[in-house]
């Protein structure tokens, strides 16, 4: 069904240059819905190679196609003025050639929401089942004869469509003698790609996206190019390098909502991972906020942490952010708790040393520390248990047994182990030392 | 000869050593056989070790009912000798390791796991120690009781390692830690919810962990001396918290007034002694009512330094009936209307403390007398006005007065000659008062045979005679200060024959030789602390009978002696308590003879004081290994100077 309503649309062919498909001296009343229709390239198709992957070619070559149809419906405007200015033309003639570029337009716009919402997965499925009065409004074409709005055309629009279609009308009307229309367009067009996931239902809605939607690192494209945006912002503030027609305050200004609309109903997301508090199925679900909020959740709780410090080789992140973030202070984070988290700052050390039994603040030196104790112990006395990784153990376990290490405890050990220690000094002074107690010599004798 | 267990049990003898609280006391009985030995060997609970030495042989007869060992005077204490003084196995419950710098956290941690059951440690003035001794204290999970005090490098980190694995802890001193802040008190407050006394003096810390603290639901007794962040918010916290205080030191905040006071007294309604001395100066009366209201529970109140009326006097002397003991040292307005008023409600008062008030006079010693008859405490140091009219009338109506401090008062023979009826005395301090001659100490010596300490500074009169008196008279004298009593010769010095005697100063005695000192020597083995400087006629010989006869000497001043590099290598080398050397401007004394001295007493020295001079030509690692066996060495800039 899908295809053939699609069919009603031109698209150029892949390899082909757009002029190609694109008559310069295409006469606009001979516009033929059939032409496209025969045209090898359905569009069908080229979704379906854009869902598997995404081709800039196709997509380049389609927005080349949109401009000159856009430069053509120029041609036709201005064609209208000079008419008017002439005072030569009967008003059928002008009816029907306000009618033609009305029609000619809406399928313009309807094309490039095609060419947004195929890059936007989310949007997508929705869109689908908004497009589906397009072939009526193809079709309808060449007999249109009076009706001045689009939603004429349409027996079943959905809400969405309908939205759309009014609001495109108006401004078409209005502003017909306009020369920006297509800046216009293509800002109407991203806000019903966007809008198209709303439904309306209770307090708030609870949307669910698929693993895949989560994981795909952008949703917001731009038309022309095909880069990639996490942000509707920063993709308005980089079509300005595509032209002055998007320099405009309107282009770049935010995208309002219809003053008359309805109120945008909350949304609200499930994580799609069964079982997680944040998933809709569980008992005490937890709705995520934002789009965003589903992502680094899903990212953090649900996928492997494949971004690792380089710095200190030992914390990993799932979110690159969270990755940036933790460079920034890596190394810094001198406050170490026993259980191996670090902290920036003592307080929220002891806070934490606080919450968790047995924790406590790791020493300064515990490593190096660590480190020649290792070297003492294989050389001086394997019977004292002194162990740093024990100590974490211990700590953790949340009691220290001494009667392990008081059995296995030997004096002699010790005395041999603190002695080579001062052994230096020791030397040094034995000659001098004869008359003051040296308890280890004597012994317990003494 | 028949055996004296067949009539007295075993048993029935530890009752009879219950008894015995004296050291010497138990030694003689020791000595009478072995029956008794084994009966004192299975009495006995506590060692205090003064040289390592012995100790193994005393463990080994004491093994098993020995529950506490005090290793705070013992020199040259490392962590070998320590691990060779815990007895194994062992039932010890209370080790203390104070001043005890040569021990590192390896012997600690040894002493953590050796004795499972630890319950008290007492590592205070170990200055080196920080949060790796502290965690290795924290290994002994069942104390009750921990000192740190002045352990300098113990940070939050090391209170937090204590607080996690001693949670069972009832009391903790942490005084003079300051590197801890309010962090760590914190935490500390979270994890001991056990703690019933807390000594936080002279931290830098502020009303928030007064604000922590004041949840502890156990806290009886909060010590907060010198703490200079802590203000009157703070005590709010304090009074509207959990705890159900009955002791408070706020001494010395100086941020605190008697605002804070008064809502503190407002709070904490079970309050048993206040020491509320050297706050912010002006007292209000407001706080004084308040103080009322704690009324018959308050046993101890301080107020050193306040600026108090005799008015507020009258109001504590109404309400505050049961008070045993007050502190107006330095309370400018204390006058003898206030004190009258005063004695006449506190009638149970048995220690009173005067000290400065310059308006005190025979007046306000008549009202103690004839109110307070179980007076056992007077400090009068520097109430001028005070004469032996009134000292006559406490002698002859308090006759329980064990201590008595005349300081600076003036006083004459004749006060002395009153005094002397008091036979209970046990500390009389009589320095800087020049009218005290060898006919008063004749008095004291004849009656006063209970005598512990006397204090003769400065008092210029008295001669060799007064102190054969002194001598004769009062056998049992722990403590004698005779600095500056120039008179007094090798003559009087040679009667010095107390056994008991541990503390001497005889500082700037300029006609005392080495043959007094060697005759004192001989007399008074027990010796501990002893001061000769600016003695200037001692010589090697004085050092040599030292050495000789006094072995448990542990503190000794010889600045400004006449003493060679020999003498000084000799009672350095041979004196085994020997711990706290000054020996400042020891003319005498070369280079070498400096070195090889400090080198003879390596390792037991844990307190130097030399002249700064020597710091660049003493060989630098001597110096590196005398602080690395924990010793600490305080370098002198003082001009050389003769004083007569």
């Amino acid at each position: 069904m899908d295809q053939k309503q699609r069919s009603s649309f031109t698209y150029p062919p892949r390899n082909n240059s757009p002029q190609e498909s694109f008559n310069p001296n295409y006469d606009y009343p001979q516009f033929n819905s059939q032409n496209r229709t025969e045209s090898p390239y359905t569009p069908s198709q080229f979704f379906n190679s854009q869902a598997r992957e995404w081709d800039p070619h196709a997509l380049l070559s389609n927005l080349s196609f949109l401009e000159q149809k856009i430069h053509q419906m120029q041609n036709i405007v201005r064609e209208m003025i000079r008419t008017n200015e002439g005072q030569n033309c009967n008003i059928s003639e002008l009816t029907a050639q306000r009618q033609l570029l009305t029609t000619d337009l809406t399928s313009t716009i309807i094309q490039l929401i095609s060419t947004a919402g195929s890059f936007l997965p989310t949007i997508r499925t929705s869109l689908l089942s908004g497009n589906a009065p397009i072939p009526q409004l193809g079709s309808s074409i060449p007999s249109a004869s009076s009706a001045p709005s689009p939603s004429a055309y349409q027996p079943n629009p959905s809400p969405d469509y309908e939205e759309l279609t009014k609001g495109w009308g108006e401004n078409v009307v209005e502003s017909a003698g306009q020369i920006q229309i297509e800046d216009l367009d293509v800002k109407e067009g991203e806000d019903v790609g966007q809008d198209g996931d709303t439904l309306p239902i209770g307090s708030y809605e609870v949307l669910q996206l698929e693993k895949e939607e989560i994981l795909a690192p952008h949703t917001h494209f731009c038309t022309i190019c095909g880069k990639g945006f996490k942000r509707d912002a920063n993709l308005r503030m980089h079509m300005r390098g595509h032209g002055d027609e998007y320099k405009s305050p309107a282009a770049l200004a935010k995208p309002a909502r219809e003053p008359g609309s309805q109120p945008i109903p909350v949304k609200r997301y499930s994580c799609p991972f069964v079982g997680c508090k944040r998933n809709k199925e569980h008992k005490n679900f937890q709705p995520l906020k934002t789009l965003l909020c589903v992502k680094n959740h899903y990212k953090r709780s649900h996928c492997e942490k494949s971004y690792t410090c380089s710095r200190c080789n030992t914390k990993k992140f799932s979110v690159l952010a969270d990755l940036k973030t933790h460079e920034k202070h890596c190394g810094r984070d001198k406050w170490l708790c026993s259980c191996g988290t670090t902290f920036s700052r003592k307080d929220k050390l002891f806070g934490h040393v606080a919450l968790f039994q047995g924790h406590t603040p790791a020493l300064p030196s515990d490593e190096v520390k660590g480190k020649n104790e290792e070297i003492n112990d294989k050389d001086d006395s394997g019977g004292v248990g002194y162990n740093d990784g024990d100590e974490y153990l211990d700590m953790k376990g949340g009691y220290f047994s001494p009667m392990v290490n008081f059995d296995s405890f030997s004096f002699e050990g010790l005395d041999e182990f603190s002695r080579t220690t001062f052994d230096p000094t020791e030397n040094s002074f034995s000659f001098l030392r004869s008359g003051s107690p040296d308890f280890a010599r004597k012994g317990p004798g003494n | 000869m028949c055996d004296i267990t067949a009539v007295l049990t075993v048993d029935l003898l530890a009752q009879v050593l219950d008894w015995l609280h004296d050291s010497r006391d138990l030694k003689s009985c020791r000595l009478v056989s072995r029956a008794f030995l084994q009966a004192e060997r299975m009495h006995r609970r506590a060692i205090r070790a003064l040289r390592l030495g012995p100790l193994p042989v005393l463990l080994r007869r004491y093994v098993g009912s020995l529950q506490s060992l005090d290793l705070s005077s013992c020199p040259s204490l490392d962590d070998s000798a320590l691990s060779l003084s815990i007895p194994c196995p062992n039932n010890l419950r209370s080790v203390s390791l104070s001043r005890a710098t040569g021990v590192t956290w390896r012997g600690l941690e040894v002493l953590a796991s050796v004795c499972p059951r630890i319950e008290a440690i007492d590592i205070s003035h170990c200055v080196g120690f920080g949060d790796r001794e502290a965690a290795a204290v924290a290994k002994a999970c069942w104390l009750k009781e921990l000192r740190i005090d002045k352990c300098l490098n113990v940070t939050d980190v090391g209170l937090a390692k204590v607080a996690v694995g001693c949670s069972r802890l009832e009391k903790l001193g942490i005084k003079w830690c300051f590197e801890i802040s309010d962090i760590g008190i914190d935490l500390l407050v979270k994890k001991c919810l056990e703690l019933r006394e807390l000594d936080i003096s002279y931290l830098k810390v502020g009303n928030e962990s007064l604000r922590s603290i004041a949840s502890l639901s156990k806290l009886e007794d909060l010590a907060l001396v010198g703490c200079e962040y802590i203000d009157d918010e703070g005590l709010y916290f304090l009074s509207n918290g959990n705890c159900s205080l009955q002791s408070i030191d706020i001494s010395r905040c100086e941020n605190v007034t008697s605002v804070g006071l008064t809502t503190l007294a407002e709070g904490q309604q079970r309050l048993r002694k206040i020491n509320a001395g050297n706050c912010s100066p002006v007292l209000t009366s407001t706080f004084v009512s308040k103080l009322c209201t704690l009324g018959d529970t308050l046993i101890i109140l301080k107020l050193d330094k306040l600026q108090l009326l005799a008015s507020a006097l009258e109001i504590v002397g109404k309400n505050c009936r049961n008070l045993l003991e007050i502190g107006l040292s330095k309370c400018n307005g204390v006058n003898d209307e206030g004190i009258s008023w005063l004695v006449e409600g506190c009638t149970h008062l048995s220690t009173i403390d005067l000290t400065c008030c310059l308006l005190v006079t025979d007046k306000s010693l008549l009202s103690i007398a004839t109110c307070c008859r179980g007076v056992k405490c007077l400090r009068l140091e520097s109430c001028v006005l005070i004469s032996e009219k009134g000292l006559d009338q406490i002698a002859s109506c308090c006759t329980d007065l064990k201590e008595i401090d005349l300081t600076d008062c003036n006083v004459n023979d004749n006060a002395l000659k009153c005094l002397s009826r008091c036979s209970e005395l046990l500390v009389l301090k009589v320095g800087l008062c020049s009218g005290v001659s060898d006919i008063g100490l004749s008095f004291i010596g004849t009656n006063c045979s209970k005598l512990l300490e006397l204090d003769l500074y400065r008092c210029t009169a008295i001669t060799d005679d007064g102190l054969a008196a002194i001598s004769n008279g009062c056998k049992r004298l722990k403590k004698l200060n005779l600095c500056y009593c120039n008179q007094i010769s090798d003559t009087g010095l040679a009667h010095l024959q107390l056994e008991e005697l541990s503390d001497l100063e005889l500082r700037g005695m300029v006609r005392i030789t080495s043959s007094g000192i060697t005759a004192m020597a001989m007399g008074c083995r027990s010796l501990t602390q002893l001061d000769l400087k600016r003695c200037y006629s001692i010589d090697d010989a004085g050092m040599w009978a030292l050495a000789q006869y006094t072995e448990n000497l542990r503190q000794l001043t010889i600045s400004y002696c006449t003493v060679t590099g020999l003498g000084l290598c000799h009672i350095l080398g041979s004196l085994r308590c020997l711990q706290d050397v000054k020996m400042v401007h020891l003319s005498w004394v070369s280079i070498e003879g400096f070195e090889l001295a400090l080198r003879a007493s390596c390792g037991k020295l844990k307190k130097v004081k030399l002249l700064g001079k020597l710091q660049d030509v003493l060989s630098s690692e001597l110096l590196q290994t005398l602080q690395s066996r924990g010793c600490r060495i305080r370098w002198v800039n003082k001009p050389l100077v003769f004083k007569g």
